[in-house]
């Protein structure tokens, strides 16, 4: 099915809702109460956890199970830098980021020796418990499953747990690392990541180093994940191993698809729509795990690109350049 | 000491054995791996705690039961939920194995609640002690059970014509749909069988540890370790390689460490994909571009 691309005016168009959107948000707090401000909060820790995940399974097609692990790095980096060094929280973002984009690097070396699909999939499995082992069984680094308290940090005379402080910080991490990410992908770079997808042998003959594209990918997707986790660090103010566990992965898998593989659109309206609803599923037990299978099984079946498949037919102007439409 | 940890090596590998194995059979036919097994293990585990415990039926006949209603389960999975994913995306097929395990292990969840369920012990056989050597009931039975099921499953796979079916199906699914083969069909049935040999692992586990919703996702990781180490795809390599893995842990726990049991798995499969991704008896396992 050809796309029909937009046109020169809506291109413009979508640039100004790009920057509209962020700065309406920037109003935002003026309409929450506490509760409704922690929500919105986690809803863009989830934008950026989605976004990272998407990268991989959705642009560049392999499926990866790392993602709660690099979640999980950058949230006990974030603790145990700010907690153990002393280091303002601020200052842990980028450095989670970095040891996050490590987790990256190390999930899929692996793709340097050849490692591709069911056997990558595998070593990501792999890599994520053995994340979570770590911080059982490192008890005086991560606190073992007492997990890691943050401690309290005062910035311009506002205390770091008031909501409304950590929701600017956090859309202000947001909007960079969505922003970087578009970019990215419209870059060489980025093109080359889709071509991977589509088909490695042929992008390989056209002298694109594809194990290379692999890793880079896995790299910044580890890196946004990690700056995700911490800031879902502060978030909490507490992490606790049980935060990383296979519960984030199948939501993170739903978010992905809901909003539509490969799309960061998509990845914005799947954390935004997923985020709210298992705080009211929490009570029952049992009843996360059913929904959110029961999900990506429904979305599967019924609209295997998600909701950003509506949108690009509804308007040109939700079309993501160079996306492929149908599978 | 050494004898002792080789038997509890040898009735771990067992189970390993067949779940690498239950995994290996739905992948060769249909080239799907089944990402959510270790939710299918589970519900065997806790299928058969139900009609035990709660309905007080004998073991023996709760376990057919208990592989009959997995086999069920399996194909209706084929027919409803694989099927209608083939034209989607790639990624597809895995992710709904992904959520059929978690819709499996919420509703075990949902059934109950976060507790730790001990089942009781099912063969009461006095120890024997040979030596130093201690062997349980809980061994012989599992190590026997597998050991017949493996001389059944090979021999129908070599001898009958079924089995010649079966061979003709992994070597081709189209040479196969040319010959007259129904192979939708056949995947249909093979997804069954996966999902009841899945199933009596978590059967045969079930009298030895403590039951919960998320026992799964460990017993995946060992299946998954025990295909790579014995070769991705390889029916027979499957077998001997959760037999390896099995042993593995006891060694490497009592001698090194015991906390390292948990993490055998893992360091096998990474291990195995840097050195030799093809495993044992496996065919190339790695792209050349």
């Amino acid at each position: 099915m050809s796309t029909i691309m937009p046109s020169a005016r809506q291109r413009s168009l979508r640039i100004w809702a790009f920057w509209a959107v962020p700065a309406l948000l920037l109003l935002l707090p003026l309409a929450t109460n506490a509760y409704t401000q922690f929500i919105v909060n986690g809803m863009l820790i989830s934008v950026l956890v989605t976004l990272g995940f998407t990268l991989v399974i959705g642009n560049l097609g392999q499926l990866a199970f790392a993602n709660t692990a690099f979640f999980g790095i950058g949230a006990y980096a974030s603790a145990m830098l700010t907690a153990k060094f002393g280091l303002p929280w601020i200052v842990t973002i980028p450095l989670a980021g970095a040891l996050g984009a490590l987790g990256g690097f190390l999930a899929s070396a692996a793709a340097l020796r050849g490692i591709r699909s069911y056997y990558l999939a595998i070593i990501t499995l792999a890599f994520g418990e053995l994340m979570r082992w770590a911080y059982l069984h490192t008890k005086p680094l991560t606190g073992g499953t007492d997990g890691l308290p943050l401690p309290r940090e005062v910035v311009f005379g506002i205390s770091l747990s008031d909501d409304t402080l950590k929701f600017y910080i956090f859309l202000g991490v947001t909007v960079v690392l969505v922003k970087a990410t578009l970019n990215l992908m419209r870059s060489r770079f980025g093109r080359s990541v889709m071509a991977v997808r589509e088909n490695e042998v042929a992008t390989a003959s056209l002298a694109i180093p594809t194990a290379r594209v692999i890793l880079v990918t896995f790299i910044w997707s580890g890196f946004v994940v990690g700056c995700a986790g911490a800031l879902f660090a502060r978030h909490v103010g507490h992490v606790f191993p049980e935060s990383f566990g296979m519960l984030h992965l199948i939501a993170s898998f739903a978010m992905v698809l809901v909003g539509g593989l490969g799309s960061v659109l998509g990845a914005v309206l799947g954390a935004v729509l997923l985020t709210a609803l298992p705080e009211y599923l929490r009570a029952f037990p049992g009843m996360e795990e059913l929904f959110f299978g029961l999900i990506v099984a429904a979305v599967l079946v019924a609209m295997p690109m998600g909701l950003a498949s509506l949108l690009r037919r509804l308007s040109p102007i939700f079309v993501e350049r160079y996306y492929r439409e149908e599978s | 000491m050494l004898m002792q940890l080789t038997l509890g090596g040898l009735a771990q590998g067992a189970i390993y054995a067949l779940i690498a194995l239950s995994l290996t059979v739905v992948y060769r036919s249909t080239t799907v791996v089944n990402f959510g097994h270790g939710d299918f293990v589970m519900a065997g585990a806790f299928l058969s705690y139900v009609l035990v415990v709660l309905a007080g039926i004998a073991f023996l006949p709760a376990a057919a039961l208990a592989m009959i209603a997995m086999f069920v389960l399996g194909v209706l999975f084929s027919k409803g939920l694989i099927r209608p994913t083939w034209g989607g995306p790639h990624i597809g097929l895995a992710l709904m194995c992904i959520s059929a395990g978690y819709v499996l292990r919420g509703i075990a969840r949902m059934v109950w609640g976060r507790e730790v369920l001990p089942m009781p012990p099912v063969f009461d056989m006095e120890p024997i002690f040979i030596g130093d050597l201690v062997i349980t009931g809980d061994a012989v039975f599992i190590i026997g059970t597998v050991m017949v099921l493996l001389i059944l499953f090979f021999g129908l796979l070599a001898l009958t014509d079924l089995g010649k079916m079966v061979q003709a199906v992994y070597q081709s699914a189209r040479g196969a749909r040319l010959i007259g083969l129904n192979v939708e069909r056949f995947n249909d049935f093979s997804w069954g069988i996966g999902a009841a040999l899945g199933a009596l692992g978590g059967i045969l586990v079930a009298p030895v540890s403590l039951l919960h919703p998320d026992l799964g996702a460990s017993f995946l990781i060992k299946g998954f370790a025990a295909m790579t180490l014995g070769g991705f795809g390889s029916l027979g390599g499957a077998v001997l390689g959760g037999i390896l893995l099995g042993l593995a842990e006891q060694y490497s726990g009592a001698y090194l460490d015991s906390a390292l049991i948990e993490i055998t798995a893992y360091v096998i499969i990474v291990l195995v994909l840097f050195i030799r991704p093809q495993g044992l008896f496996g065919r190339k396992a790695v792209v050349k571009v």
